[in-house]
């Protein structure tokens, strides 16, 4: 599988990361390094102990590393999981959709990047 | 080394971390910080190295808002771009970043071409900003050491015309500057700005400069002046006024307003009796004021043709009694105040010095004035290093030192200086106290060529030496590293080094050897000791006469046997204490183990008698239970070196005491030779 086509299936926006980062090695390279991103596992341990900041933090994290790689699928998922956490000291009920999302989006992302 | 640059980027996520130095890695070395603590606490030892900050904002321990605010607390912000990272392109937080000095701000997710553009160029921009302010000091310093150096040549002149030496001038100078900034402290009457003092001192190179307009044969009579002649003589102060009025364009810099009053009326008097003006009070400036006092004091300590010098104390007490001409009172409580100070001062002011200490201190000040953004980093940090050493010593309270070896000059620390009672800077320190009193003229010379003798692979030295503190023999460690050149062919160029007081640590540290020595059932010595001590007597004490004893008590397994063993311990104990009553403290006493004891004496002529009387004194009972003792005697000849020797022969004549019937003693003789013990079999 090509890097475009990996980027077809997961929903990313090929066009953009091709043109910041240049070369599809280098865009191999750090999406490997998704892969070991612990900032999605630190999002899951913070909602399953209710820390609202702490998941902020981690899902803001997450954000930045998808748009970095044009992932604008879970990117977008996580950004919206990110505004409902954000300046929160508790976790409300719209988090709970919005973090099966991201989950699902996740699973998917990691999917599409091992077939590589 | 690496010739590139260094990038310290801050991001808690190391994806964002590892893709910035993917594209920045080709031009630069990059240093990675997880949070804003993390990436403080590498400036703080790394300043200097870093050209540029990448910063995120959203990170755990300390975000990026507080980053910036604490490099704007410590002043880094001023030294090192920081850049912005970060998805957030809210305008609150990209003006609060602004605000906080960061110089841009680029947003996630990131472009190569985008990052690389802009922290080349702000790399360069700062760079720049550097170089300039580096040369700007450099030029100040060039400026400055011109200016200096055309004042002085002029008054060189004068001087030398005068038949004085030139240091008059440097004198005056030093002594002007002393009473000026402690007239600071006293009152704010006049207008004695940094700038304004530095101005005065300068001027005050000039204040002569009229002599030249005076006939050499006046100028330098041995006799007295007629009246006549004194009156040309006093022209030289309104010729001087005249010179400076005189020339052309420049009369409106303050150099020249400040010089004109001081070269005319430095010879006013307070009291409206000097001259050529007759001016009374503060209607003469201060400038001409402080001058004239610093003339009279530098004249009355230096040696001229018509009178001796005389010692500061009675120069400073001359002036107060007003022999020399009346003085602002204000004037004369400074000089009171430095009085001490111009004593160690003028003896250290040469030419080279102090015209560069001034320069330096028109270079910081110029650069201060001129606004913080160019003050020079280095010498900030370099501050902040000695600020921290002095702190640091203060805390440890040991006695940091400098020392130069030729001319041979000790530099002390504050607190070093302080504790002593000494000045900071001892020039010629073997003629001093230094060299004298606190170190022994022998110990001073034994550490300097010690530090002298080292390698630029080895240059410490540790040594202890008991010094005199303050009246006290005190036990000091000295640990110094001598300092060499880094040159090809390394040279030695003196040292630094600390002196700890460990009077108390070695007392206890011989506390506690002695209790190592001591058996610590009788309090006598244990044998490791005994034989120490007398090893070392034996090598000594050549034509001394000595006797070993040894004995062991012939019956002390019944003691135990029969009485137990807390009895058989107190019959040691006894054993002891007598032991120790009839030996002299001269005397070696040990236990040696088990109810085996050992007496080392010395004596004069015969020592049976002693012999006698230690083993009547011994032998008896104790509660009932009655003390026995077999006894052998060595005594030192000539044939005996070792104390292994020595003993061998007490305890074979013991041992042949025990075999014959016990509760004896003999004297060992060539006979008991090929005795067996039970110790060498």
């Amino acid at each position: 599988m090509t890097v475009k086509e990996c980027y077809e299936i997961m929903k990313g926006d090929y066009d953009d990361v091709i043109s910041r980062l240049r070369t599809d090695e280098r865009i191999k390279k750090f999406l490997l390094k998704v892969l070991s991103d612990t900032s999605f596992v630190q999002l899951c341990n913070a909602i399953a102990e209710k820390n609202a900041e702490e998941a902020f933090r981690a899902s803001h994290t997450l954000k930045g590393v998808c748009k970095n790689m044009s992932l604008t699928n879970l990117a977008y998922s996580a950004s919206n999981l990110t505004e409902a956490l954000r300046g929160k000291q508790e976790i409300g009920d719209d988090v709970e959709p919005l973090f099966k999302k991201v989950k699902k989006d996740y699973a998917l992302t990691m999917a599409c990047i091992q077939m590589l | 080394m690496s010739a590139k640059k260094k990038i310290l980027i801050v991001d808690d996520s190391e994806m964002n971390r590892a893709l910035l130095e993917d594209m920045l890695a080709d031009d630069y070395d990059i240093v990675e910080a997880e949070n804003g603590m993390e990436a403080l606490a590498y400036l703080h030892e790394h300043e200097l190295e870093i050209c540029l900050m990448l910063l995120d904002i959203v990170m755990p321990v300390m975000d990026g808002f507080e980053t910036l605010a604490m490099m704007n607390k410590n002043g880094i912000i001023k030294h090192i771009p920081v850049i912005m990272i970060s998805a957030e392109t809210a305008f609150t937080y990209i003006d609060r970043a602004y605000g906080l000095g960061a110089v841009d701000f680029i947003s996630r997710p990131f472009d190569e071409r985008t990052v690389r553009h802009r922290v080349d160029s702000n790399v360069i921009l700062a760079e720049k900003q550097r170089e300039l302010s580096t040369r700007l000091s450099a030029e100040i310093y060039e400026k400055e050491k011109d200016n200096r150096l055309m004042i002085q040549i002029l008054s060189h002149i004068v001087e030398f015309r005068n038949g004085e030496s030139g240091l008059h001038v440097l004198h005056v100078h030093a002594i002007t500057e002393f009473i000026l900034n402690a007239l600071r402290k006293k009152t704010d009457a006049y207008d004695l700005s940094p700038k304004q003092i530095t101005l005065i001192c300068n001027a005050s190179a000039l204040h002569d400069v009229g002599k030249i307009s005076i006939p050499s044969e006046i100028l330098n009579k041995p006799g007295r002046l007629t009246p006549e002649e004194f009156d040309i003589m006093k022209s030289h102060t309104v010729e001087g006024a005249k010179m400076l009025d005189n020339i052309p364009v420049h009369g409106n810099e303050p150099l020249i307003k400040v010089a004109y009053e001081i070269c005319r009326w430095h010879h006013e008097r307070y009291d409206g009796r000097g001259y050529p003006d007759g001016l009374k009070g503060d209607e003469i400036p201060i400038a001409a004021q402080v001058v004239a006092l610093a003339d009279v004091y530098d004249a009355l300590t230096s040696k001229r043709v018509y009178k001796p010098a005389f010692e500061p104390e009675k120069a400073v007490q001359m002036i107060l009694n007003g022999e020399c001409g009346t003085f602002n009172p204000l004037l004369l409580e400074c000089l009171k105040e430095i009085a001490d100070k111009l004593k160690q001062e003028l003896t250290v002011v040469s030419a080279g010095n102090s015209a560069d200490r001034d320069i330096q201190n028109t270079v910081a000040q110029t650069l201060k004035t001129s606004g913080a953004g160019v003050s020079n980093r280095t010498i900030r940090l370099l501050e902040y290093e000695r600020t921290k050493n002095k702190i640091l010593s203060a805390l440890t309270r040991e006695i940091i030192f400098e020392y130069s070896p030729s001319p041979e000059i000790i530099t002390l620390s504050d607190w070093g200086a302080d504790y002593l009672g000494m000045p900071v800077t001892i020039t010629e320190p073997r003629e001093k106290d230094f060299g004298k009193r606190v170190f022994k003229p022998k110990d001073f010379d034994k550490l300097t060529t010690a530090l002298k003798n080292t390698s630029p692979d080895n240059p410490t030295v540790t040594e202890k030496f008991i010094l005199d503190i303050n009246g006290r023999k005190t036990v000091c460690k000295v640990l110094a590293s001598a300092i060499w050149s880094d040159t090809e062919h390394s040279e030695y160029e003196g040292a630094i080094g600390k002196i700890v007081d460990i009077n108390d640590e070695t007392e206890e540290m011989k506390l506690l050897e002695e209790r190592a020595n001591l058996d610590f059932r009788t309090g006598l010595l244990n044998h490791e000791a005994a034989k120490e001590q007398i090893s070392k007597l034996l090598v000594g004490g050549r034509n001394r006469q000595y006797a070993l004893v040894f004995f062991d008590l012939d019956n002390f397994k019944q003691a135990n046997d029969v009485h137990g063993h807390l009895f058989g311990d107190e019959v040691l104990e006894y054993v002891a204490s007598t032991i120790k009553k009839n030996t002299r403290s001269s005397d070696i006493a040990a236990r040696m183990g088990g109810d085996e004891f050992i007496i080392f004496m010395g004596y004069k002529g015969t020592v049976e008698p002693q012999i006698k009387r230690i083993f009547s004194s011994l032998t008896g009972e104790y509660k009932g239970f009655p003390i026995k003792i077999s006894m052998g005697v060595a005594c030192v000849d000539k044939s005996i070196q070792d104390y292994d020797t020595l003993f061998e022969m007490a305890d074979k004549a013991a041992y042949s005491i025990k075999r014959s019937g016990k509760n004896s003693y003999r004297f060992y003789d060539d006979s008991l030779k090929d005795i067996t013990t039970d110790r060498n079999s």
